[in-house]
């Protein structure tokens, strides 16, 4: 068994870590290499089932499923976690001023999150993607858009919950800076939660990117991405399921593996 | 009436109740003192059958006239608890804030007893309610009866708590610390309290407390607990007076107090000899009448207001009260707020420690956010004649950032000062070894420089306050409560600990405590607040000793 800090890895850590590193593994190499390539059509072997050959079948052109899958992965993840890091900053920077600051602009963004949380969260990106355009690029803005008032709350509420700490005072009086004070003093104290947020967030991203694709306005063919493949193959549920179940059960192991990570840390920690 | 017999409870592998004996006769009020940790609130839940599952009895029984409640080895029984609780034996809890359901009238609350445990009718049972509430001393029991708990003050819960306690006439009370939350006033009402109805209804008391004054007030005979044993027994008097124990006496000496006189104590514990400490008075009184010396703090007329937003009509009803003129200037620059703190007018000189006593709510603490600058709603004059000044809390958890190793918090102060006047900057090296030098001087071993504030005891970490609020070199802090959260002996060495290193540095201090005995150990001069006022200011001795206010008198006698 592998060992951490002296102490033994529980299951949900296990699971997770061999789950979602498979699958950052597959997409990491989804970059450099596939079995064959993505786009190569091939008209003999269309529809052809799961064989060795073709590991996940073939699809409605001829194309290498399990190609295609990881090179979906490899964009999946890339795109989801550009967008929690852009998102989860911004948050980090947007709730640390709002919260130990507070006054008019805490108020101002404050009613500008509500806002944003106003709508459903699909709706605001195809606002921001029909007036963007679609494109990887863009994509990873609108969900940034649409992400980043989540990690205000959580962050501005710990803010605000730490501003007071005697510890916080006590700095003060020492004389520290402000923004020492934000980003040395609190910052680190909140890293529990935030990572939560994050490992949450990481989840509704792939799961959105996965949406959007689906929907037609994420990532455009014919570059593969998991959820555009779903929405491609819907029409061949009957006939040819392995099209659809491939990206499917993709998504599911990403998502699921990730989950037990998350979990796995968090348990890990509390047992410390 | 109940008998303890060789008690020993452990949680998982760890026995934290060792071969306890106690006996406790109809009518006794019997104490359990010790610091915590000791072991005598699990005593006393296990007693009580409230102890939580992980804990099992692992020798001895517990016995109540003769019935064995609890037995090592035999399962708990909550049929046989269930006929006893309430009816024979029930509990006074420490934190009147949570020991109340907040959703529930308090009449309500108490209601329930009776209706668990008799068969009256609703009239008759509200009745027998609003006759305990004045039993217990609340005066408009009607109106308790139809309050929720946060309507109601800390000392108002306690006695709604006891109404409920006594209301079925118990053979046993079991009160764990039921006076620690509050302030000394209401303190001694609870006291007597308690000691009427051990009067009046011959009901056997067990008084859990970590305060060997009350201890010795209230009880008739006291047991020590240390480390879950039971090292001493005897009535208040023998325990107190002639410790058998080297620890009880250990714990007795620990205690600050007036009876030993300030001199005899610091002599005890090797700090300052009584010559000293009068030389010290002489001077500081010296300084005081000569102009020459320039006092490292002085506030004149200061006002304080509570800023509340829109609160401002009661705040200029307030300042009408006060009868005092506003410059125009003042009326539009300053925004008002509710006065807490009046007219308050005061000196610390270098070296001298002014003690600040009073109840919660006075408005000491409002006063040490004014003179630190945190509340700029003020009125009056502060002129600060040291650098930063900085301040110790009370809560030795709270103060340290956790996520910090004790070098790295040590050098931040340094760091500040610094960064804001480039003439102090100091090299990298410089600032570690000042920070070792200040951990050696609060008494500290050199390891502790590496680790986290979670690696350490309550009592290091209140010693690491110490040490980054002085090592600067301030010459001026505030201590808020600094010892209150923290054992007697612990206590007595973070004292011992503030004296010596106010006499090698020349510190002045504002001591605020609402420990009068503690208060009067540490500082020279002592002000007295009540409801913002300052009403006594004088030498420690003579407020003591000739207290001018019938408020200080109740103070003092309530310690």
């Amino acid at each position: 068994m592998k060992k951490r800090n002296g102490k033994r890895w529980n299951k949900y850590l296990y699971a997770g870590v061999v789950m979602t590193g498979i699958a950052v593994l597959l997409g990491v190499a989804g970059f450099f290499w596939t079995p064959y390539s993505t786009t190569a059509m091939s008209a003999s072997e269309k529809f052809s089932g799961p064989s060795l050959r073709h590991l996940f079948g073939t699809d409605n052109f001829g194309r290498d499923i399990f190609s295609r899958v990881m090179q979906g992965l490899g964009t999946t993840m890339v795109i989801s976690s550009l967008v929690v890091l852009f998102s989860g900053m911004a948050g980090i920077l947007l709730g640390a001023v709002t919260g130990y600051f507070g006054g008019i602009l805490d108020e101002a963004v404050m009613r500008i999150t509500d806002a944003l949380n106003g709508f459903p969260s699909i709706l605001l990106t195809l606002v921001v993607i029909s007036l963007l355009g679609s494109g990887r690029q863009n994509v990873i803005i609108a969900m940034s858009l649409v992400f980043t008032p989540s990690f205000i709350r959580i962050v501005r509420g710990e803010f605000i919950r730490l501003r007071d700490a005697d510890y916080i005072r006590r700095a003060r009086m020492m004389g520290v800076g402000k923004f020492r004070i934000l980003f040395i003093h609190i910052l680190p104290n909140i890293f529990s939660v935030f990572w939560v947020s994050v490992m949450i967030g990481f989840n509704n991203a792939i799961l959105a990117e996965s949406g959007m694709s689906y929907l037609g306005i994420g990532v455009q063919p014919p570059d593969a991405s998991l959820g555009n493949m779903l929405s491609d193959a819907q029409g061949y549920l009957q006939s040819a399921p392995w099209c659809a179940l491939a990206p499917g059960l993709t998504i599911v192991w990403l998502v699921l593996g990730f989950s037990l990570f998350s979990e796995g840390i968090r348990r890990q920690g509390d047992l410390a | 009436m109940i008998r303890i017999e060789d008690l020993s409870v452990a949680f998982g592998g760890t026995e934290v109740v060792r071969h306890v004996n106690l006996e406790l006769q109809d009518g006794e009020i019997l104490g359990i003192v010790g610091e915590s940790g000791s072991g005598k609130s699990v005593t006393a839940l296990t007693l009580m059958g409230l102890v939580s599952e992980t804990a099992r009895v692992t020798t001895g029984r517990i016995l109540f006239d003769n019935v064995a409640l609890r037995e090592a080895g035999v399962p708990f029984d909550s049929a046989l608890y269930r006929k006893y609780r309430g009816v024979e034996m029930s509990m006074v809890f420490q934190e009147p804030q949570t020991s109340l359901n907040p959703t529930q009238k308090a009449g309500r609350q108490v209601e329930e007893v009776l209706r668990l445990h008799t068969k009256l009718t609703k009239e008759e049972i509200r009745a027998k309610v609003l006759e305990a509430f004045r039993a217990v001393g609340l005066q408009e029991a009607e109106r308790v009866y139809d309050s929720y708990p946060h309507q109601l003050s800390g000392g108002m819960r306690q006695r709604v708590m006891i109404a409920m306690a006594v209301i079925l006439h118990p053979r046993l009370i079991v009160a764990d610390e039921p006076t620690t939350a509050l302030d000394v006033t209401i303190q001694n009402q609870i006291v007597e309290l308690l000691r009427g109805i051990n009067r009046e209804q011959k009901n056997a008391m067990l008084f859990i407390t970590h305060d060997l004054h009350l201890a010795r007030r209230l009880c008739h005979r006291v047991a020590v607990m240390k480390d879950g044993c039971v090292v001493e027994t005897g009535t208040a008097e023998e325990v107190f007076d002639h410790p058998g124990q080297a620890y009880t006496r250990r714990l007795v000496e620990a205690v600050p107090s007036r009876m030993k006189g300030k001199a005899a104590a610091g002599r005890n514990a090797g700090g300052l000899s009584a010559a000293e400490a009068g030389c010290r008075n002489a001077e500081a009184a010296e300084e005081r009448g000569g102009s020459s010396q320039v006092p490292v703090l002085k506030v004149e007329n200061l006002s304080v207001y509570y800023q509340d937003g829109k609160d401002n009509q009661s705040a200029e009803q307030a300042e009408g009260g006060s009868g005092k003129k506003r410059s125009l200037r003042d009326r539009i620059f300053r925004k008002k707020g509710q006065c807490v703190v009046w007219n308050a007018d005061f000196e610390i000189y270098p070296g001298e420690s002014l003690g600040l006593v009073g109840e919660s709510g006075c408005g000491k603490t409002s006063l040490s956010k004014a003179i630190l600058g945190i509340n700029r709603h003020i009125e009056g004059e502060i002129v600060h004649n040291s650098v930063r000044p900085q301040m110790v809390f009370q809560d030795p958890y709270s103060s340290l950032n956790p996520t910090k190793t004790i070098g790295w918090l040590l050098q931040e102060p340094l760091r500040a000062a610094g960064a804001l006047d480039h003439s102090l900057a100091m090299s990298k090296s410089d600032r570690e070894a000042a920070a070792y030098d200040m951990l050696r001087r609060v008494g500290m071993d050199e390891r502790y420089f590496h680790r986290r504030p979670s690696e350490l005891s309550g009592g290091q970490r209140q010693r690491v306050s110490i040490a980054q609020a002085l090592i600067t070199n301030p010459g001026f802090i505030i201590a808020d409560e600094p010892v209150s959260a923290l054992d007697v002996t612990i206590q007595a060495q973070i004292m011992e600990l503030f004296l010596k290193l106010q006499e090698e540095m020349r510190l002045a201090c504002l001591f605020i405590s609402h420990d009068i005995n503690v208060v009067y150990r540490m500082c020279d001069r002592i002000m007295v607040m009540k409801e913002g006022h300052i009403i006594e200011i004088g030498k420690t001795e003579e407020v003591f000793g000739q207290p001018r206010e019938d408020y200080t008198k109740l103070l003092l006698c309530g310690a």
